[in-house]
């Protein structure tokens, strides 16, 4: 049996970064994840790096947290962020009086920010409404979140942690009091493991409870539903944030070639099975119309939800359960008279993920006996760029095509290169929206690769392949050619996965009532929609 | 008669389109065809699937109109063949089979036949077709069909005259004006053909290549070749829509491809004019009458009030009254049509709302 000092479940942001923060305190951990990277909650959010100005009104330390994180985030990972800053827009449909207590506000906490009048806000974001009366600058950006997930892991496992994905935690076993150890199951093949550990992190988002009951103990999580949608455009440069309390449809994120709007809140009874309906997304859209009328016309390439899991202080936990902040929470079930070495963090934002992950590792050193203190401030997630690398692969490809490999490949680009210069044929783009060589595809799904993508939808948190127009209905169907040449799948495998891959995208598009992208999904279903239902009748041709 | 004025104005060139424009063209007629560009059944397999047959309308109507794309498609030098009551199987892009009923002949040849022996052969410049991963898969679904046929992958390289990466677009476009190329092509095939009774490639034989010049490819290779689709644009389909356009052009429909219908003026129940949305030049269209055949994506023309159709392919606006007297609808554009392109659906009704136009011809001239 394989064994560990320390299991992890959940491979979102926080899972991710209590690994990586392990692993500098030198304490050996395994992470499992019972789908893939950034699977909850983390995957399905705007990707916006808070500089605490959405909370500073209501929120004073939540903002600040936001804003120590965002600096620190930005030094320590610039390859996951595109630092384009955000504006607080005014609108005359909101409260006068939430402009100046803001702005207030935004002073106490140390926010850098400038005060801009309508001409100047409009001279920097033309496409904003005619009609607002101002805005304020603030420092937010957009951060990748499979990328910030995966260069935690990566880094990580550099250091000997190791990270399972399609994990799922089936039991915890536990002796005397303490956890002795995990039961988990491969979700795609059925294999059974266990691993003997000293210490459980529950870390699983939204599936906390789950989690939680598996080691007899409760966790007070609440999941509130978000629904988001993808525009094909960046009708801002920047972070648009509506200057008013926290409500629908406020924020608007330009993310690599697309931006993300949202979003709903609305309570749900769990994490799976999440849909959006026809007047959450209209009622959005309306929403994101007030702040930049052209979001009305823009091309939506798909709508998804999220759900965060909200931690709900319940009235009598506050003897044990420390509260760390209002935003998120830890749970040390020792001290709360459940088993020992089971630590559930619950809460909380993709902002401060960092945190929340050191202040999980403080607690798993102090039970461990380790004398250690926090490093993932300092420590930058990747080393700095081979200038060599950084040469060739320029001689090699496209300049865009190069810059945005080395951004989300790192040191390992120089794989790549080896690859294109014994095969130039594989310098060939395979996904243009997001300029995915064949050779980073073969990398992704190649053994060298640290965490290896398992299917195509892994393929597209590791590379965005599909996140582009087509939504896979191209790139998707030579990532699935890819892995059959690369020996991963058979060929019914392959189209199986291919298969499975297209009605998840389908799924996000399912939703959209009109515009371009209907008949993009239309040509989808031309192309496959007759071929999937025939793969009903003709069955799996090895009889399972 | 002003040069912009037609007897017929038909827009969207996809099988309903092309069918009503050829009725039309065959009466006589002054036709437009008006299009963005080929229909989404060209971008597809560029066969007929069967899934609507029977829902279709009365048998000899849609014989009627299955004859005449079969003779229009003849004459245009890509003959169609297939027969309503027997169903049949082709391959798909995954590898599957598919349910088909009529399609072009050279397709016919990768039917799954009984103690066939068949060479998939790719191109190792074209990354986006696997011999391999279709071998694989037809053997294993020629298998559940209960099909004794066998495939086997086979590879040729075309770098020399090609380059590498290529598409099946630039093959295509070499094989239709390159008789030198042609050669190459039979020479790089022989090898992987034999001990085969038939091989299929990657759609690539031609973008206006006619059924005789496959015929001769054929013939100087000695084996039976066919093509299989491929990821959009799929050769078969585009040379169904070269092949047709080029015969209707004989036939004197004027062709203006690359420009959207913007725009329907209905007035007093009359559809005056019609706007094309071309570059830098508004151009506007008269047409005695004209026939709408843009896909399921028509709203914005029809307008949000268009609620279903009469018997003769009128739209009719949600009171139940015919928009225009001199408009019709056909395809997928048809309100209510459940929307699957490549259907003989298609095909009747493009044929149905081409005759139904035909027949207003002076009805409308006094305007």
């Amino acid at each position: 049996m394989k064994s560990t000092q320390v299991v992890i479940i959940g491979g979102g942001a926080t899972g991710a970064g209590i690994l990586w923060d392990l692993s500098l305190r030198g304490i050996s951990a395994i992470l499992l994840e019972q789908g893939d990277i950034a699977n909850g909650a983390t995957g399905r959010c705007h990707g916006l790096l808070h500089s605490g100005a959405r909370y500073v009104a209501k929120d004073l330390e939540t903002a600040r947290d936001c804003l120590a994180e965002n600096r620190i985030i930005k030094t320590i990972a610039p390859h996951c962020v595109e630092d384009i800053g955000g504006l607080m827009v005014q609108c005359p449909q909101d409260d006068p009086a939430f402009f100046e207590q803001w702005w207030r506000a935004a002073g106490d906490a140390d926010i850098p920010s400038r005060r801009l009048n309508a001409e100047e806000a409009l001279a920097l974001e033309p496409n904003l409404a005619a009609n607002i009366l101002g805005a304020f600058t603030c420092p937010d950006a957009h951060v990748d979140v499979f990328r910030l997930v995966l260069a935690n892991i990566e880094a990580a496992v550099g250091r000997g942690a190791r990270f399972h994905t399609y994990s799922k935690v089936n039991s915890i076993q536990s002796a005397d009091g303490r956890v002795r150890g995990v039961g988990y199951s491969n979700t795609l093949t059925g294999e059974k493991h266990e691993i003997a550990c000293e210490v459980v992190i529950n870390a699983a988002g939204g599936w906390a409870q789950e989690a939680a009951a598996l080691a007899g103990v409760e966790v007070p999580v609440r999941c509130d539903k978000g629904t988001l949608l993808v525009l094909n455009h960046r009708p801002s440069s920047r972070v648009i944030n509506r200057c008013r309390k926290s409500g629908d449809g406020d924020i608007l994120v330009p993310a690599g070639p697309v931006c993300i709007l949202g979003t709903s809140s609305m309570s749900v009874p769990g994490p799976d099975g999440l849909t959006a309906s026809p007047e959450e997304i209209n009622y959005l859209l309306q929403l994101g119309a007030e702040l930049i009328p052209g979001v009305a016309d823009a091309r939506i390439l798909r709508i998804f939800c999220g759900a965060r899991a909200l931690y709900v202080p319940a009235k009598v936990d506050s003897a044990g359960g420390r509260e760390i902040s209002r935003s998120y929470a830890l749970f040390d079930h020792e001290t709360l008279g459940g088993v020992g070495g089971f630590i559930s963090i619950v809460g909380g934002k993709l902002t401060t993920y960092r945190l929340m992950a050191a202040a999980v590792c403080d607690c798993v050193a102090g039970k461990l006996g380790v004398q250690s203190e926090c490093t993932t401030g300092k420590v930058p997630l990747r080393p700095v760029d081979d200038c060599k690398a950084h040469r060739r692969i320029n001689e090699l490809l496209p300049l865009p095509v190069a810059e945005k490999m080395e951004r989300r490949l790192g040191p390992a680009v120089t794989r790549v290169i080896e690859a294109i210069d014994a095969r130039p044929e594989l310098a060939e783009l395979v996904c243009e929206c997001e300029m995915v060589t064949r050779a980073e595809l073969e990398y992704v799904l190649g053994e060298a690769s640290p965490i290896p993508a398992q299917t195509i939808a892994d393929i597209g948190r590791r590379t965005r392949l599909g996140f582009g127009p087509c939504q896979g209905t191209f790139c998707g169907y030579r990532a699935m050619l890819a892995g059959f040449q690369t020996h991963r799948w058979t060929a019914s495998q392959a189209a199986k996965e291919f298969s499975s891959y297209l009605h998840e995208r389908w799924k996000g598009q399912a939703l959209i009532q009109e515009g371009k992208q209907v008949e993009q999904l239309d040509l989808s279903h031309e192309l496959y929609g007759a071929d999937l239902s025939t793969c009903a009748y003709s069955g799996e041709p090895d009889g399972k | 008669m002003e040069s912009n004025h037609y007897d017929v104005v038909v827009v969207g060139a996809g099988l309903s389109g092309l069918t009503a424009a050829g009725v039309a063209a065959c009466q006589g007629l002054r036709v437009a065809l008006v299009a963005t560009g080929p229909g989404s059944f060209v971008l597809g397999s560029g066969y007929l699937k069967t899934q609507e047959i029977l829902a279709a309308g009365p048998a000899d109507e849609l014989s009627e109109a299955i004859a005449f794309f079969c003779e229009m498609a003849q004459a245009a030098g890509c003959p169609f063949e297939g027969q309503f009551s027997s169903s049949r199987h082709l391959p798909t892009i995954l590898g599957d089979f598919q349910s088909v009923t009529f399609a072009p002949r050279p397709l016919w040849n990768a039917e799954p036949r009984n103690d066939t022996s068949t060479a998939i052969v790719g191109i190792r410049e074209l990354s986006y077709f696997d011999e391999n991963f279709m071998a694989e898969r037809l053997s294993d679904q020629a298998r559940l069909l209960g099909s004794s046929c066998t495939y086997s992958a086979r590879q040729i390289s075309l770098a020399r005259s090609c380059g590498a990466p290529t598409t099946t677009l630039r093959i295509a476009k070499r094989f239709d004006y390159d008789a030198g190329f042609r050669a190459e092509l039979i020479e790089a095939l022989r090898p992987a053909a034999a001990g085969f009774v038939r091989v299929l490639v990657p759609g690539m034989l031609g973008l206006c290549s006619r059924e005789q010049q496959i015929a001769q490819f054929e013939s100087e290779l000695g084996c039976t070749v066919c093509e299989l689709p491929t990821l959009p644009p799929s050769i078969p389909g585009l040379r169904l829509f070269h092949l047709l356009s080029r015969h209707l052009s004989k036939l004197g429909v004027e062709l203006l491809q690359g420009f959207p219908v913007s725009k329907l003026q209905i007035q007093d129940g009359v559809c005056m004019e019609l706007e094309v949305a071309s570059p830098g030049h508004p151009m506007v269209l008269r047409g005695e009458c004209a026939v709408l055949a843009t896909g399921q994506h028509s709203s914005t023309l029809l307008g949000v009030d268009c609620n279903g159709h009469d018997e003769q392919m009128h739209p009719l606006t949600s009171s139940g009254s015919v928009m225009a007297g001199n408009l019709f609808v056909a395809g997928t554009a048809l309100p209510g049509s459940s929307g699957s392109s490549g259907d003989v659906m298609e095909i009747l009704t493009g044929h149905r709302a081409g005759s139904f136009a035909a027949a207003t011809r002076g009805h409308y001239a006094a305007r």
